[in-house]
């Protein structure tokens, strides 16, 4: 038995009745949609609202900005910005790394932007404001 | 080795590259089996992960649901009906698959009404069937210190419109160290959003050390899919997440030694391995076989179009030749008359024939002369069948006009044509075959010289090389120094048009010439053009590839290497320009093409990418987050300061545990089912341990569901049954109050 773009209709019926075990008195709450950057807006403020209410300083405060791990310390090994190999070489014009001669023709000649587009892949692109 | 064997060499007959199919979604052909496991009291555990939302009654060994955490609305007008999809039924038809949305952001839940649909939709499939709550506890997972609104709103769901009895929350990284029997050790989880690192001693998690690198499974996604598209920007087909996603599954791997390993992954030999070759689907375009008798027909129609308008245009290029041939007569027999007269009236004949003075009157014969020759050595129809060698008779030219009628005068006119036209071809052969006599001349001599004294010919030869490629690089240099708006040559083209532009045009001999006045197509003094040079001026203002002269001078190039490589034997097939067209030098071939040649008109070449480099380097993102740019340490980096650094100089912490905590390195979730994954790791633990420290690492026994396995082995164990906290409690104290656990729940 195959299933028929007809059957969609059956299926929501089904999933409908999902209604019996939910509270009919809930209040109809307005949850209303949050970006991830306003949820984290908002912790930020609710942690600095906590620590200028506490009476003794909070110094191992654990949340989930203070999870986030710390900068490197290690030096950053460089690599191609085309071919993914290992290099020195950067374009002084674009900032693009290169691997070899033939990389290089290839950076010069890519259309206007394409080299934002590739520095955006390691967040080293222009972003204006 | 000529040029030819060259060319067989790199033909050399490879074996097709196996060829995989792009895996796409996954394709139901039924929707999600309802269940009913669901009992009266029992805890429900549900894995709530940012891909896919596992979900099942606590006690049991496997979870009812397993489903990808996405939905999808939308309004169907032939049922006339407003569908809400979750899961896999998102793809059981392709408009809700292109509505679906995933309720999360990153880590964080933003869309609720989503969850709330996905909530029901679990509820509903492992049998829930109380009326107005559900009657059971609910164990949930949640993200390490989750944003206080995030669990808030979660609580606030579950309490207020599901009516649970009783709720705890959990990580569930830390649910699958307790099913694999964890006690002491440093849980990694390789997540969907991120990658967690948190150590445990004697069962309870050292949460303040944990620390978590903004890496996980979909970002590795998005950013092989960017990634790809820079690689093959003209790729046909768009190439989706969900495709990506089982090229990372299917084929990405952790390089043991991702430096060495790198170095070498394009060399041909190690290519052959390890290059995979994904085709996409598409439908090909196959072309109308023709019949033979079709194909003739279309040629033999093709053909006596070309010949129609190649007789077109030879007659008009003899039209054009006699007409140039009158006026060069002309001017000759001025130049004649002229030489009998005084300056004075020379200048006032020469004025009124449109000429500046004498000078600008010898340069346009001059020029007139060199575009006659060229005119001359065109087609223009010296081989046909009309055209005899010996002359035809022109009866009437000799005869007076007087002595004939109006028909005959008629006939006289087009005798007269028809005799400059045969004798403008006769001239035009004469100079055709001098130009060939002086050409087969020239060979001769060449040979003549190759054969007599090899050395000077060979020095001659290489020297024209020379020459030439100089130009050609500097052709090259030119293009690109074009491309920067600050460069001499950019400069320079920028003069060349605005005094091109320019109202008084200045003109090669010094003369002005008012552009208002005489246009080009009148003046006559503009004798711009007639010398071949005067166009160079518009190449070299044309920004663009002059692909023509390109084309030309290569195959200067070609040829002289090829006399070379046949007579000079210090001249080897390396140092021919053709050596750079073999794909097997080049870099970026191998890159882009693979081990083998391309063809880029061949269709299903068209729609294949290759995955070799991006094999490691999608996984090593996460041992070097500076690849994408990411500014956090590494993961072998973080395992260093934690079990050294940060974990030594905490309470709980003695020196003992340390060696506990370095036996158990566990490893879960999705992003660490890479092959290779614990064999690196445990390289960079030997590389930054003490000499001779004992550690061990393991991976979880199914590092996808193994968080819900122990979510439903805690909920119906004792100890986690002391950790929910019921609806009276969440009423009386509010959203702050919540049980801490062992399993990773905070008090926020």
């Amino acid at each position: 038995m195959t299933f028929e773009h007809n059957d969609l209709a059956k299926l929501m019926d089904i999933l409908e009745t999902a209604e019996k075990f939910k509270n009919p008195d809930r209040k109809n709450s307005k949850r209303r949609y949050k970006s991830s950057r306003q949820v984290m807006n908002d912790e930020n403020k609710r942690i600095q609202k906590k620590r200028d209410e506490s009476e003794e300083p909070l110094p191992n405060l654990v949340t989930y900005h203070s999870l986030s791990a710390p900068p490197s310390f290690r030096p950053i090994k460089t690599y191609c910005d085309i071919t993914g190999l290992a290099t020195n070489y950067k374009s002084p014009n674009t900032r693009l790394r290169f691997y070899d001669k033939e990389c290089y023709d290839l950076v010069k000649s890519l259309p206007p932007g394409v080299d934002q587009q590739y520095l955006a892949l390691r967040n080293a692109n222009v972003v204006l404001k | 080795m000529t040029t030819q064997d060259f060319h067989n060499s790199s033909e050399e007959t490879f074996s097709p590259q196996n060829v995989r199919l792009m895996k796409d979604y996954y394709q139901p052909s039924q929707p999600e089996p309802f269940h009913q496991d669901w009992q009266r009291g029992v805890p429900i555990a549900i894995d709530l992960g940012r891909s896919m939302l596992r979900v099942g009654m606590a006690g049991q060994t496997d979870p009812s649901c397993v489903f990808p955490s996405i939905t999808s609305r939308y309004k169907d007008k032939k049922l006339r009906r407003s569908l809400n999809m979750v899961g896999y039924d998102v793809f059981l038809d392709s408009s809700l698959k292109s509505n679906l949305k995933t309720p999360f952001d990153g880590a964080m839940i933003t869309n609720w009404d989503s969850i709330e649909t996905i909530l029901d939709y679990s509820f509903l499939h492992i049998g829930v069937d109380s009326q107005n709550k559900v009657d059971s506890p609910v164990l949930i997972s949640e993200v390490v210190a989750p944003p206080f609104q995030q669990r808030f709103n979660l609580m606030q769901m579950l309490f207020e419109t599901y009516n649970v009895p009783k709720l705890a929350f959990g990580v569930d990284s830390l649910f699958s160290f307790y099913q694999n029997g964890g006690h002491s050790g440093l849980v990694i989880n390789g997540g969907h959003n991120s990658t967690m690192e948190i150590p445990v001693v004697r069962g309870s998690p050292v949460i303040n050390v944990a620390k978590r690198i903004d890496w996980g499974g979909q970002q590795a996604v998005e950013y092989l899919n960017q990634f790809l598209t820079m690689k093959y920007p003209y790729f046909p087909s768009k190439v989706n997440n969900y495709q990506v996603e089982n090229m990372i599954h299917d084929y990405c791997y952790v390089s043991t030694d991702y430096q060495k390993e790198l170095k070498h992954y394009l060399d041909l030999d190690v290519l052959e391995k390890k290059d995979i070759l994904l085709e996409a689907p598409f439908t090909e375009v196959i072309k109308p076989e023709k019949t033979e008798e079709e194909l003739e027909q279309e040629e033999k129609k093709h053909k006596e179009t070309i010949k129609k308008l190649q007789l077109q245009a030879r007659e008009r290029r003899l039209q054009n030749l006699i007409e140039k041939e009158n006026d060069y007569q002309y001017y000759l027999g001025l130049q004649g008359k002229m030489k009998s007269m005084n300056k004075r009236l020379v200048l006032s004949t020469l004025r009124e024939a449109g000429f500046d003075d004498l000078e600008d009157f010898t340069t346009y014969i001059q020029s007139l002369e060199r575009s006659l020759k060229k005119a001359r050595n065109q087609d223009v129809g010296e081989n046909d069948e009309t055209d005899n060698n010996k002359p035809p008779s022109w009866s009437l030219i000799e005869v007076p006009d007087e002595q004939l009628d109006e028909e005959q005068l008629k006939e006289k006119r087009k005798q007269k044509l028809m005799k400059a036209n045969f004798e403008a071809r006769q001239r035009a052969n004469q100079e055709k075959e001098e130009a060939k006599r002086e050409a087969d001349e020239a060979a001769r001599k060449d040979e003549n010289w190759r054969n007599t004294n090899l050395k000077t010919w060979l020095a001659a030869r290489r020297k024209t090389l020379e020459k030439l490629k100089k130009r050609r690089k500097d052709r090259i240099r030119m293009k690109e120094e074009l491309s920067d708006r600050k460069s001499r040559a950019s400069q320079m083209r920028m003069k060349n048009i605005a005094s091109l532009a320019g109202d008084e045009v200045q003109g090669k001999n010094g003369h002005k010439r008012r552009a208002a006045k005489v246009t080009i197509d009148n003046d006559p003094n503009d004798t711009f053009g007639a010398n071949d040079d005067d166009w160079a001026i518009y190449r070299d203002i044309a920004k663009g590839s002059d692909v023509e002269t390109e084309k030309v001078e290569e195959k200067k190039i070609y040829n002289i290497e090829e006399e070379l490589l046949k007579y000079d034997s210090s001249f080897t097939i390396n140092d021919t320009l053709q050596r750079q067209y073999n794909w097997r030098n080049s870099i970026l071939h191998r890159f882009l093409r693979g081990p083998r040649d391309f063809d880029p008109d061949e269709q299903h070449q068209q729609h294949q990418i290759h995955l070799n480099i991006e094999r490691i380097r999608v996984p090593e993102i996460i041992f070097q987050p500076s690849i994408a740019g990411i500014d956090q340490c590494g993961l072998s980096e973080l395992c260093e300061q934690t079990t050294l650094k940060r974990l030594t100089s905490e309470p709980v912490f003695s020196g003992d545990d340390s060696n506990e905590v370095l036996k158990d390195i566990f490893l879960t979730g999705g992003q660490s089912m890479f092959e290779g994954f614990e064999e690196r790791l445990r390289r960079e633990f030997q590389s930054f341990l003490p000499v001779g420290t004992e550690f061990h690492v393991r991976k979880a026994r199914d590092p996808v569901n193994d968080a819900w396995r122990g979510m439903s082995k805690w909920a119906a164990s004792e100890e986690g049954q002391k950790s929910f906290i019921d609806k009276k409690e969440y009423e009386e104290m509010g959203p702050d109050y919540i049980r801490e656990n062992r399993m990773g729940c905070l008090r926020l």
